[in-house]
């Protein structure tokens, strides 16, 4: 499967697959990597509830810059942290976005009998915005923080054991997902030759999608044997992170707490 | 001591038809090294799978240790390695995969993170325990794939092709260590040269998935007519002297041939 949708699969897979590992990230010394992971996954869950409460795309664009600001304390690569979570936001603005024209509001522009109107631009602007800092905070944690030390504070804050579980699998399956989805574009390039057209290359896209459905199904069973095999069937227990709480973790509760409830006030009032 | 695995009449059918297993009964004695061998889509793995309790056989029970029948409940004492190394490193980083095992099966994390450094200085993966598994090549997947198996210390090994891609050098390695653990060891291989370095016991899986031959590792290996039948060669020192010597005197191994032929020349 060579021409424009080959490399694009190939290419897409390849960076989501590197995105999910951010492996040298964890392992820098930043400030979310030197805080207790419990610590890390509560504020930065607040600062993500603090996002969803906002309503205006001020505050919003606020957090937006806490989160660049944290993500640059924790030499996380503004383009990798970008990479990682543009995707939902993207499939958010698509899903959102006919409130444009069903919103009331002042008309913005007029075609094929439907206005744009002032109030739902607004409407999609912010939920995509809501979203997207929500997504890229939740993505800091992960890139900063080993996936089973996430795991782990889970257990260690009492989140429900079936909770932890959907997250440890999906997380992992997510993973094994573009692998496999790269390999399948590989193999198959491995045996294609000369260019193909933009037609050819959908259907063979097409072809593509039904075996990778099929390899994903059974890779998914040999992994989850894999799993069993250690003692997978018993909920997800990695070893504990814990460290000392210190000053800065003192600090990004705080910056949460005021968050949230800075959030509330906003959105509520006193 | 009894039996660590006993399994009577075992039979696999997959969903397409195909009768991976066929009417298997075989008991595993405590401290044994058995292998099986059979040829390419003879239903090795299955039964490796079914013994280690990962598939459900078609008909037929496996026992544990002469306890318990559910494999789940002696999780902690099965190290079951299949065999792609890919099903295997499911984690981030390959610390984290080998880690796993000792994780969820509650060994201690002080005694997981010593048993980490041990294997990972045995099998040359120091410098690869924070890298993503994906990133690796072949061979050093199936040493991180061993490392994770032996990592938290079961007492039986059941083994699919653990020499998979290692080079000569890591495979020297990782036959050490399977020849040093303590407790039971059963390796499913089709490779035959490397049997007798390691196991005392060799079951053949024949190609209609039945066992047609369960003897002492030289009795079976010298067996050239039972291994061809059944889709096998000889080990290689076998072939070599097969028809010059009494199947009591070939060589099963290099290092065995080596003495041999330099006796001969003396």
């Amino acid at each position: 499967m060579t021409g424009v949708v080959g490399r694009s699969v190939e290419s897409i897979t390849g960076a989501l697959r590197t995105v999910f590992t951010a492996e040298q990230v964890a392992s820098a010394d930043g400030f979310l990597q030197r805080r207790d992971p419990r610590v890390s996954l509560c504020s930065v869950a607040g600062l993500a509830l603090a996002v969803m409460l906002t309503r205006t795309v001020a505050v919003t664009l606020c957090f937006g810059v806490v989160t660049v600001l944290l993500a640059r304390l924790s030499a996380v690569p503004l383009r990798q942290l970008l990479a990682r979570s543009a995707v939902v936001p993207l499939v958010s603005a698509v899903i959102v976005v006919p409130q444009a024209v069903l919103l009331p509001g002042d008309a913005l522009v007029r075609a094929f009998g439907l206005a744009v109107t002032d109030g739902g631009v607004a409407y999609v602007v912010l939920f995509t915005l809501r979203v997207g800092v929500g997504v890229a905070l939740l993505s800091l944690i992960v890139m900063t923080t080993p996936f089973s030390s996430v795991v782990a504070a889970m257990r260690e804050l009492r989140v429900p054991v079936a909770l932890v579980w959907v997250v440890a699998v999906t997380y992992r399956y997510l993973f094994l997902f573009f692998d496999e989805l790269q390999r399948l574009v590989l193999a198959r390039n491995s045996r294609t030759t000369g260019q193909s057209s933009l037609r050819d290359g959908w259907r063979d896209a097409k072809r593509l999608v039904g075996t990778f459905l099929l390899r994903t199904l059974d890779r998914g069973e040999r992994v989850g044997r894999g799993m069993r095999a250690r003692g997978g069937s018993r909920p997800p227990s990695p070893y504990s992170r814990s460290r000392a709480v210190d000053g800065g973790d003192y600090a990004l509760v705080a910056l949460a707490v005021v968050a949230v409830v800075g959030s509330g006030v906003i959105r509520w009032g006193l | 001591m009894g039996p660590v695995i006993e399994a009577r009449g075992l039979t696999h059918e997959y969903p397409d038809g195909t009768t991976a297993l066929r009417d298997v009964t075989v008991a595993i004695e405590a401290g044994e090294r058995v292998a099986v061998i059979g040829a390419n889509g003879s239903g090795k793995s299955t039964l490796q799978l079914v013994l280690g309790g990962l598939v459900e056989p078609t008909a037929g029970a496996v026992e544990y240790f002469g306890e318990t029948a559910d494999a789940e409940a002696v999780r902690d004492r099965l190290g079951v390695l299949l065999q792609d190394p890919d099903d295997y490193l499911f984690n981030t980083t390959v610390r984290e995969d080998i880690e796993y095992g000792p994780a969820q099966l509650g060994m201690s994390r002080r005694a997981a993170t010593q048993r980490v450094a041990h294997l990972a200085a045995e099998l040359g993966l120091e410098s690869l325990l924070d890298r993503p598994p994906f990133r690796l090549s072949g061979g050093e997947k199936q040493r991180a794939a061993v490392a994770s198996v032996l990592a938290f210390e079961p007492d039986v090994l059941l083994l699919d092709e653990p020499f998979g891609a290692v080079d000569a050098g890591y495979r020297e390695r990782i036959l050490e260590l399977v020849t040093d653990h303590e407790g039971t060891v059963v390796l499913f291989t089709p490779s035959v040269d490397v049997v007798p370095e390691v196991v005392d016991r060799v079951l053949v899986v024949g190609q209609d998935g039945s066992i047609a031959a369960d003897g002492p590792v030289r009795d079976v290996l010298t067996d050239t007519a039972l291994l061809r039948e059944n889709g096998l060669q000889p080990p290689a020192t076998v072939q070599l002297f097969e028809g010059i010597l009494d199947a009591d005197d070939v060589p099963l191994t290099v290092s065995d041939a080596r003495a041999h032929l330099l006796d001969e020349t003396r």
